[in-house]
């Protein structure tokens, strides 16, 4: 029924317009860093050059002006050519040795002469061209002049990343499948290593250098039409200030998330225009508030926001009542403490530091150390929270936990990558990783602005509700979360359905069938329905749709080809909807809409 | 005074006068037309062109590129001497010359290119 070649047709021609005007103000001269290495190169090349042609030009002339003899004994000069010869293949150590005829002695002691002075001022010239290659600053203007370039000739939109660690490599790798293309800057030369040697579908251009620099931001195409929003990534709280301050100023349109841990950078963050600013901690703190709450909608978010092919999480059920035991009371430990209590539970906190504030219920001590587990309490606690900065401290204050009391309920924070394994085997119960964490949350505000609005009002649907769609996923999608996928039905998108939206003929649940047989649902899920700036949840079968109405679906990608194909083919889109079958090309419908004057009442080229 | 100032005016209008030497004469008559001066206008047009690297400004660009131009016309001009003196049978013949002393021509053309562009330079840095 459908003709895959439309659906390429309109995809194709659909080609993205640049995200936005760029500002008169926001252009910064980023090369000219570079191009001034370069000038300073040529202009230190100067001397060595030189010197060789001087020395070429006085040996040159010195060896045709001394006489020599030829064969026959007769006075004969070597002429200017043969000279120039000679001394060409002298100089660069070649030598075949004495021609045209055998040199006098005079010639001789000219030409041992010339051979020290022109060897000497070849080693020179080509040193200095050498030491000047190898140069570091050189090296890096080449680097920054490459990838420049390389920005410059992008023609799709693309997200500017600073700071491609642990965070941004999980990002670049989610955004690589949505075919999202990313520009990277990074301080750490094995960083940028590490994303040229990473296997991406698109290549994404990386340069080492300081992203608090506006000037290299600029060559990472801050001032580029196509950028399409700045991440503030690096694990430098000033450095993501600096990336955001310079978004902010020189491009307001663009949107901007950074990360920090400090609330007061974030405070200051908010000062430049308006960036969403991604604090692990406390978005930590707040889904264990959830999953105290709702587990159900906290096991929908998790796995929504962990991005596509991710596993559905193991059900995790915290204890709702009892004292819980904060290890760490660091910003960590506070965000986690204030959500806890906030929820209504008893909570004590071990801390190493002694602080001016005493507050109740705080412990001072090494917890690390069995006996302050003991002066907390522990067979009396029902959840443990190992929050220190240090990954050997937690693991052994769980492990030490776990023996006094088999069922606590244990959550912890993981520093480093390397760290992974240990605590999976550890097998606790929630595990906060930060630079995942934020990963997921970046992911879940850029990759589709719908799925953060659906996020964002999820868990005032209640418990039930989030474990029926988990339930609905499942069954339609499999283990694995699928594509999440945004459709637009306005003219570019869904061509062949406007008559009909307009008329208000087209049910959500009849387009989503299949062109192969209608009688076979699609397995896609409405996850979310956004119209005149509201949004409806799952919105039901019997929703009847409106032009330019927005659609977020989870679903594999042949279920969004076959919903594509419905959108764009009029022919396919008849059948699908009204179950009539009408001609597909264009000579046919003619013949047929004279035979049949009003078959289908519908006439989208009037 | 600027030194390196004088050594650049210096090359700059060396290779010009070399060049107008070795240029005015009866086209066609090798005797008026030293090969010495020819090979000392090319090798002082080449120290000329090294001289105007690294030069970031707009004149600067103009510079090089007519010493470029000028170094091009003198490397042909040699090479059609070598031609006709070694190479070709008939030997350093009217037509021969008559093509070295024209390629040389426009090499000084070049030159005379860059020493307005020096003179201008000049002048309107008084001015400012």
């Amino acid at each position: 029924m459908s003709n895959p070649l439309l659906v390429f047709w309109a995809q194709l021609f659909s080609r993205p317009e640049p995200v936005s005007r760029v500002p008169e103000h926001a252009h910064i001269e980023s090369s000219s860093q570079a191009s001034s290495t370069i000038f300073l190169v040529m202009r230190r090349m100067r001397t060595p050059l030189i010197t060789l042609i001087v020395i070429f030009a006085v040996s040159v002339l010195g060896l045709h002006a001394i006489p020599g003899v030829d064969p026959e004994g007769r006075p004969a000069r070597i002429s200017l050519f043969e000279s120039f010869y000679f001394m060409s293949y002298t100089a660069t150590t070649i030598g075949f040795g004495e021609l045209p005829w055998p040199f006098t002695a005079k010639q001789r002691l000219w030409v041992t002469f010339s051979i020290y002075l022109s060897v000497v001022g070849w080693a020179y010239a080509i040193g200095s061209l050498l030491t000047l290659l190898q140069d570091r600053s050189f090296r890096q203007a080449l680097a920054l002049q490459q990838f420049a370039r390389k920005v410059k000739r992008l023609r799709a939109p693309f997200l500017l990343v600073a700071g491609y660690g642990r965070a941004g490599e999980l990002l670049a790798k989610d955004f690589d499948a949505l075919g999202q293309q990313l520009v990277v800057i990074d301080k750490a030369v094995d960083r940028v290593d590490a994303l040229e040697l990473g296997t991406y579908h698109a290549d994404i251009p990386g340069l080492v250098a300081d992203a608090a620099n506006p000037h290299h931001l600029s060559a990472a195409g801050l001032d580029h039409p196509f950028c399409a929003g700045v991440l503030a990534l690096t694990n430098d709280d000033q450095a993501n200030l600096a990336v955001t301050m310079t978004a902010a100023l020189l491009r307001p349109d663009l949107p901007v998330v950074a990360r920090t841990v400090s609330p007061t950078i974030a405070e200051r963050m908010h000062a430049f225009g308006t960036p969403t600013v991604v604090n692990p901690f406390d978005r930590f703190g707040e889904h264990l508030r959830l999953a105290l709450s709702a587990p159900a909608s906290y096991r929908l978010l998790t796995w929504l926001e962990a991005g596509p092919g991710a596993e559905l999480p193991e059900r995790s059920l915290p204890p709702t009542t009892g004292r819980w035991v904060v290890c760490g009371y660091g910003s960590f430990g506070r965000e986690i403490t204030a959500d806890l209590r906030a929820a209504g539970l008893e909570v004590t906190v071990i801390e190493t530091v002694e602080r001016d504030e005493s507050q109740h219920g705080v412990i001072v001590g090494d917890a690390s150390e069995p006996e302050m587990l003991t002066r907390a309490d522990l067979p009396n606690a029902v959840g443990l929270v190992a929050g220190t900065d240090n990954d050997t401290t937690n693991l052994s204050m769980l492990a030490t936990a776990r023996r006094r009391n088999p069922s606590l309920f244990l959550a912890a924070r993981q520093n480093r990558p390397t760290s992974a394994s240990l605590f999976e085997a550890m097998q606790v119960d929630a595990l906060l990783v930060p630079t995942e964490m934020v990963a997921h949350e970046v992911y879940a505000q850029l990759s589709t602005p719908l799925l953060w609005r659906f996020l964002q009002e999820m868990p005032a649907r209640g418990d039930q509700w989030a474990a029926d769609l988990i339930q609905r996923l499942r069954r339609n999608c499999g283990r694995e979360l699928p594509a999440l996928w945004k459709v637009k039905l306005n003219q570019q998108q869904a061509p062949a359905l406007t008559g009909w939206l307009a008329a208000g003929q087209v049910a959500l649940g009849e387009l989503l069938r299949s062109p192969e047989d209608r009688e076979r649902g699609l397995r896609a899920v409405p996850l979310l329905l956004f119209r005149d700036g509201r949004a409806v949840l799952t919105p039901g079968g019997e929703t009847v749709l409106e032009p330019d109405d927005e659609l977020l679906f989870a679903g594999q990608g042949t279920e969004r080809r076959e919903l594509e194909s419905t959108m764009v083919v009029d022919s396919t889109a008849t059948y699908v909807l009204f179950d009539q079958h009408i001609p597909s090309s264009w000579v046919w419908r003619k013949l047929s809409r004279r035979s049949q004057p009003a078959s289908t009442g519908h006439d989208r080229e009037g | 005074m600027n030194l390196e100032k004088v050594v650049f005016g210096f090359f700059v209008l060396l290779a010009a006068t070399l060049n107008f030497g070795f240029f005015i004469g009866d086209i066609a008559n090798p005797e008026v037309h030293s090969v010495y001066e020819l090979v000392a206008a090319l090798a002082v047009s080449l120290i000329a062109t090294v001289l105007k690297f690294g030069d970031r400004t707009q004149i600067g660009a103009v510079h090089l590129a007519t010493s470029l131009v000028a170094d091009l016309q003198l490397v042909a001009a040699c090479v059609v001497w070598v031609w006709a003196v070694e190479i070709s049978a008939a030997g350093l013949e009217a037509g021969a010359t008559a093509s070295v002393v024209s390629l040389s021509g426009g090499a000084l053309l070049a030159n005379l290119v860059s020493v307005v562009l020096l003179v201008v330079e000049t002048v309107t840095f008084h001015r400012g």
